[in-house]
Formats: structure tokens, C-alpha cells, sequence
């Protein structure tokens, strides 16, 4: 569909972000002219005889960065991800992702490859579309919200 | 008053069966429930007079059965001689229940391959709005974007059809409408900038005959010169020259709700969804012919007659509730009508040969427009309930874009009081839109639309309603959004469930409750009933909340540990009240 590439360089120029592949959407997936990220190790699955199958472990470049935050803030409201996880991440037909809980894992790698390379159960994959840096700065935003208070119990009543 | 008998409508009953192609057993077709709406006009009428508002208060469950899923349970079972058939949300489970058998055990279950990824492109949770019987088949649709034709008897699949493609997100929740032999389907997706459309496949062999798109080129919108008459515009092509270059290919107007039929005119009727994106301003013009009524012919599609509700939708105002096809007496004269509860919480009572407006009133509180013109048909608009990316936050709009009903809860009418009933739901809601992209199966939307409490402190009402009139006869209120559909029958009985999990019946002439139970979970089904094999009337619903969970929150859901949601503030304690599951209900007297 023809709208497709101009509409897609607008979030990348609005927020002026260093995002790899932005500019290339057009023309190839990104992902794939950069080369694809490493198989990663889930350490927190059961591992047959305690043995943990190799894999890489990554680390988010810019974890703790405000202004990068920002940027995510920004990025989680303009590749849509707000229209199926709510406005500030706090869940809609898409689970709550800003409760510290995490269904596929909640490492740097596990949330990595959640948004990279989507998950079943409808999580589309956002690699080919943002690239690494764009996830990172989605995980950057996502690690920023505060948790809320006494998570676990709902009390009822006034 | 008003010339439609109860008698007659049993026999129109009768004749919309024979002519779907159903068999009609001895029990008669008033005794089953064979399509979604109970009859071609969805009346959700029956003429059982078992349970009458004199014996309806021991009315009590005799059965129950889990589904074994938890997401909402919109729709409604099916009645088929001694077969009960229910369909579940994904992954879309049939089965078929033995009602002549102690317990009434199954005969069988049929579990299609439905993809997952079709879970992620559902805007509003994972429901189904139920199955169609004609030809011996039962025939229904699956979440991931096809339509299925089930043996029966015996359960064996006859044929399956794609319709719809996931990656461009298109899921189907809708229940088909069967003509003669066509299968007429739609797809839900106003939420990721869908090319709208309504199919019509062969009844025999699932290939599809024609399609017919909401908007773009009238070549595609099969929309005839001389054969298409709007009652309210003219000219060529008015699904591209109300929009900007484009725009409408990616301009929803998705088909999730419900279908009508009248077998004179020989035209079916739905409703479209709303204009995407939800930023309006990304569209300027009228957005042909999103949030509308449209008229078709079943055999090939062609487009007799389209009526547009919501003129460039700016709050979410989806057409896709009931059209219900209800002859009655207006100003005194005898009118084929159609009847319909708008998203934008109006209720519209149209002309259904050429789709002349003839009564538009609101049946909850209105502000973002003062009332409907009769002579051109629009909205006269306030201002300032415009909204728009440049516009910021425009505050205090009402209804809330959930609707003053939800189309997923459809109305119900009764040719004995002459009165409609339906949910309605009292939100109102602040509307912040900000420039949307299109990214191919991404949801196109734009918005935060936080919602609060309308007039009155109530969330949700149960009310009766004169569509010839346009006035309001009695009211039930609910201290939560209702989100049930409505059903009446010749005892003069209503009956809906609460959101928060009460399953009532009612006066249907007064309001006053009879009987409540409650049901497990909070109501989003629509009831219906039938006579059994033992000659007594039993009346069916499903429990289950769920169906959208920008409304819900999601407080109420407990299955995902990864998965915690503090509750909307506007409904606090709806998960003191329940929680989900998916449980069918049968009470008797």
C-alpha cells in the first residue's frame, strides 16, 4: 500500500531519533540489512538437568536514560502500541506493561525479543519496522513508569 | 394501533425460516431459535407464553455448563430441534448439546485451527456473536478470518473459506446472515484502518460470490448508477470524494454487529463501524459510509440504499448495532420501518424501503450534537464538542465512545406492547487525538479517551422505548454499564443480564423485576428461548465477562499472573462483583 513508507518516516523525523534502519523502511527490512540480533539465553525457564542452552544475553545500551525514555514515551504512541497495550502501558486488550510483571520474561533479553520479534497470542513484530535502537528506546520507556502501589491485593469497599 | 399481530409475526417467524432453508420441525420454528436475532427482523421476539409476567418469579437455573474460556461471551446459543448449539470466543469451540438426555450431554464439539495471531488484532477482546442454522448447517465465523460450515448432525466440517486476512488486521466476530443461498459475513477492524466490506459466499460450496466494500469507488461499493439511491445525497463515487486521496483505504467502516433481512424488499441491512483514524482530522469530509446503514440485495450484493448516522466521525461512533425491521403505526399511518440505537445515542427510526428518516431522539444524554434534522437528515453538531489533533483535549462528551449501547448488545422488540428494550450506558468522556500512522496490522487509532460517570451517578440502564414516538416508557437503572442484549416474548417478559452478574427478567409492560440469579459472571450474551423436548419452555444465556477492555480495565481478569491492572475509577468495584469465566445458563419455571 502506497502510504505505507512516507507515513512511516514521520514518527522517525518527528522524534529525531537515531533509529536504525529508519530511513531504509522503503527499501528493505531493517533488520535484515543490519544483520539480526543474536539467539539470547532465557535463564529464567526450566532448563533440562540445570543446563542452560548457550545463547547471548543482552543489555539495553541506554537503560536509565531519561531523555531516552522521553523518546519512548513518544515511539509507544506513534508505532501503535498504545491501541492494544493503553494509553501509558497500563493495558488494554494487550497485557499491562507497566506493572514490574512480565509474560515472556522480563531481562533486557527477554523483553527485547518480545518487541523484535513479537510473541504468539497476537504481539506483532516491531524489528523490521523500528530496529534495535527503536526497541531498546520502547524497553528504555517501559522500565521508566513507575510501579504502582500494593500490586498484588485489590481491597473493595469504602 | 399498530396493525402487526402476534400471529402474524409467528407466521413471518415461520416463513423467514422456511425461506432461510431450515427445516421446520413440528415443534414449530417459534419453539427454536435457528439465527442470531431469533427471525430475519431480529426482533429477539418469541411467541412461547409458558413464562408469562405472572410465573416468571420461579423461574430458576435447572442447568449449567463451563466452556472452558474466559473471554467475553458475546452472542447466543443456538436452537435446533433437540440441539443446542454455542459457539465460544476463540478458539471458537461448536458444541452441540443433546437436549433430549438427562444432563443434556454432548453429541459432539468441533475445534478448528484458529491462528493466535488473531488474538493481537482484536481490538475489543476475543469474542464471537454466534452462529446461523440453514441447509442443515450451522454456519459461523472464526476469529482469524474465515467462515465455517458445520454438518448439523453429525459435526463434520462441509467447508471452510477465508474471508478475511489477519495481517491487515481483519478479524471476524460477527454472526453471518443466510439467504437462499448466500452466506453474508463481514469483518471487525475499524481499530487498524480496514477497507470495510460485507461478502456473500455460496451457501452450498463457501466460495465467495461477491464483495462489497463500505467506501472507495461505487465499483467497489457495487453500487449501481439508477440502481443506488441514497435518500440524502447524490453523485458518483461519494465513498472517495468524502474523504481525502486515499484515505479510504485505509478508513475502516468495519461490519461486526448484526444483520437484518426483510424478504419482500428482498434487502438486508447492517450497520458500519467508525471512521479510522480516530484523529478526524487526518480525514475531512463526511467519510462515506462509515457509521451508516446500508442496504443491500443478498444475491449479488448490489447497494440499494446507504443512510449515514454519523456524518466524519469524530468520537468512535460505530453504526453496528441491530437494524430491527418492526412494521408500525407513526403520525397514523402504517410504516415499514427500521429501528436502530446508535453508538452516538440517538435512536433512529428509518423508512426501511428507501431509508428516510422518520424519527431521531436521544435515548441517553447527548451533547455532541442538539438534535438530528429530519429534512436533511445530519446532525446539527455543537462546536465544541468537535474534536481533532490541533483541538487538544475536548472535554465532556456524551455519550462516551463506548456508546450509549453497545452495538454488541442488540435490542429486542415485541409486536404485543408495540415497545423496544435495550442496554444503554451512562459514560461521558474527555477526547484527546493525536496524528496516527498507518502501520499495516498495528492499530491506526490515535486517542485517549478517558471516560467518567454521565448524569445521575448510574452507569447503565435497562430500558423499554416507542420508536414510533421516539420516547422512553420505562427504565430500569444499573449501577453498571449494561452490556447484554434484550429479549421479549409473547408472556410479556423481558429479560437481560448486568455487568455485574445478575440475569433478570421483567414486566415487560412495566420494568418491575420478577426473578435475578446470579450468574458467575458478569452478562455480555444476549438470552434467548425455546421449547425442549419435553414441551417446556426454558430460557438460555451466557455468562462471561469481557468485550472490551478499555471499558473493563481489565481488574476483573485474574488469569495472567503478568497481567495486574488497578481498576478504572469510573467503575471501582465492578471486580468485588465478578470476575471472568464462560458458563451457559438454562432456567425453567
Amino acid at each position: 500500500m502506497s502510504p505505507l513508507p512516507s507515513q512511516l518516516r514521520l514518527p522517525c523525523l518527528l522524534l529525531g531519533l537515531a533509529v536504525a534502519g529508519c530511513s531504509q523502511h522503503a527499501a528493505a527490512p531493517a533488520a535484515a540489512s543490519a544483520g539480526a540480533p543474536p539467539s539470547v539465553s532465557y535463564p529464567s525457564h526450566v532448563n533440562a538437568d540445570g543446563r542452560v542452552p548457550p545463547g547471548a544475553t543482552l543489555h539495553n545500551p541506554h537503560a536509565g536514560d531519561k531523555a531516552v525514555a522521553a523518546n519512548g514515551a513518544q515511539l509507544f504512541m506513534a508505532m501503535n502500541c498504545d491501541g492494544c497495550h493503553g494509553p501509558g502501558a497500563a493495558g488494554a486488550v494487550g497485557p499491562n506493561l507497566g506493572d514490574g510483571r512480565w509474560r515472556y520474561g522480563g531481562s533486557d533479553s527477554e523483553v527485547f525479543m518480545s518487541i523484535y520479534y513479537g510473541r504468539p497470542k497476537g504481539m506483532p513484530a516491531f524489528g523490521g519496522a523500528i530496529g534495535e535502537d527503536g526497541v531498546w528506546t520502547l524497553a528504555t520507556y517501559l522500565r521508566s513508569l513507575p510501579l504502582p502501589d500494593n500490586l498484588p491485593t485489590q481491597s473493595f469497599g469504602k | 394501533m399498530r396493525p402487526v399481530s402476534a400471529a402474524s409475526l409467528a407466521m413471518i417467524l415461520t416463513l423467514a425460516a422456511l425461506r432461510a432453508g431450515a427445516a421446520a420441525p413440528a415443534a414449530g420454528a417459534e419453539g427454536q431459535w435457528l439465527m442470531p436475532g431469533g427471525d430475519y427482523a431480529t426482533t429477539r421476539f418469541s411467541a412461547l407464553t409458558q413464562i408469562n409476567s405472572t410465573n416468571a418469579r420461579t423461574l430458576h437455573p435447572v442447568w449449567t455448563f463451563s466452556t472452558g474460556v474466559l473471554a467475553g461471551h458475546e452472542g447466543q446459543p443456538l436452537v435446533v430441534g433437540d440441539t443446542m448449539y454455542v459457539i465460544t470466543p476463540w478458539p471458537n469451540v461448536l458444541y452441540a448439546f443433546d437436549l433430549s438426555k438427562e444432563g443434556y450431554p454432548l453429541r459432539w464439539k468441533y475445534r478448528p485451527d484458529v491462528s493466535p495471531n488473531a488474538i493481537g488484532v482484536s481490538c475489543c477482546d476475543t469474542v464471537n456473536r454466534g452462529a446461523f442454522y440453514a441447509d442443515g448447517k450451522i454456519i459461523y465465523n472464526l476469529l482469524d478470518g474465515h467462515t465455517v460450515a458445520i454438518d448439523a448432525r453429525t459435526g463434520k466440517e462441509l467447508w471452510k473459506t477465508q474471508i478475511a486476512d489477519v495481517a491487515s488486521g481483519e478479524t471476524v466476530t460477527m454472526a453471518p446472515l443466510v439467504v437462499k443461498d448466500r452466506v453474508i459475513v463481514g469483518a471487525a477492524g475499524g481499530e487498524f484502518g480496514i477497507y470495510g466490506w460485507t461478502k456473500g459466499l455460496d451457501l452450498k460450496t463457501g466460495a465467495v460470490v461477491w464483495t462489497g466494500h463500505n467506501m472507495g469507488p461505487d465499483t467497489e461499493m457495487l453500487a449501481k448508477p439508477g440502481d443506488f439511491r441514497p435518500p440524502y445525497d447524490t453523485g458518483a463515487d461519494l465513498g472517495v470524494h468524502t474523504w481525502p486521496a486515499d484515505a479510504w483505504r485505509t478508513g475502516g467502516a468495519p461490519v461486526w454487529g448484526w444483520l437484518s433481512y426483510d424478504p419482500d424488499l428482498d434487502l438486508f441491512f447492517y450497520g458500519s463501524g467508525n471512521a479510522g483514524p480516530y484523529n478526524a482530522e487526518q480525514r475531512p469530509g463526511d467519510n462515506k459510509w462509515t457509521s451508516s446503514v446500508l442496504a443491500r440485495r443478498p444475491e449479488d450484493g448490489s447497494l440499494v440504499w446507504a443512510y449515514q448516522f454519523t456524518p466524519h466521525d469524530s468520537w468512535d461512533y460505530d453504526s453496528t448495532g441491530a437494524m430491527v425491521l418492526a412494521d408500525l403505526t407513526i403520525g397514523g399511518k402504517p410504516v415499514k420501518a427500521l429501528v436502530h440505537f446508535d453508538k452516538n445515542g440517538f435512536a433512529y427510526t428509518l423508512d426501511r424501503a428507501t431509508g428516510k428518516l422518520l424519527v431521531a431522539e436521544p435515548f441517553v444524554k447527548v451533547n455532541w450534537a442538539s438534535r438530528i434534522d429530519l429534512q436533511s437528515g445530519r446532525p446539527v453538531l455543537d462546536p465544541s464538542k468537535q474534536t481533532g489533533a490541533s483541538k487538544g483535549t475536548v472535554k465532556d462528551i456524551c455519550p462516551c465512545l463506548e456508546g450509549g449501547v453497545s452495538p454488541a448488545s442488540p435490542p429486542a422488540y415485541s409486536p404485543r406492547t408495540h415497545l423496544f428494550y435495550s442496554s444503554t450506558n451512562n459514560l461521558c468522556m474527555d477526547y484527546t487525538s493525536t496524528r496516527a500512522t498507518y502501520l499495516k496490522g498495528t492499530p491506526f487509532m490515535g486517542i485517549n479517551s478517558p471516560y467518567s460517570v454521565g448524569p445521575g451517578g448510574y452507569l447503565g440502564t435497562f430500558m423499554a422505548w416507542d420508536a414510533a414516538t421516539g420516547r422512553k416508557v420505562w427504565e430500569n437503572k444499573e449501577e453498571f454499564p449494561n452490556w447484554s442484549g434484550a429479549l421479549v416474548t409473547a408472556g410479556d417478559v423481558a429479560f437481560y443480564g448486568t455487568l455485574d452478574g445478575w440475569f433478570k427478567s421483567v414486566d415487560a409492560r412495566t420494568g418491575k423485576v420478577l426473578s435475578k440469579f446470579k450468574v458467575g459472571s458478569g452478562v455480555v450474551g444476549n438470552p434467548i428461548t425455546f421449547r425442549g423436548p419435553d414441551g417446556k419452555q426454558y430460557v438460555a444465556v451466557y455468562a462471561g465477562i469481557g468485550g472490551d477492555w478499555l471499558l473493563l480495565a481489565g481488574d476483573v481478569r485474574s488469569d495472567d499472573p503478568a497481567d495486574v491492572r488497578a481498576p478504572a475509577d469510573y467503575v471501582k468495584d465492578i471486580g468485588a462483583h465478578t470476575s471472568q469465566g464462560g458458563l451457559i445458563w438454562i432456567f425453567a419455571l
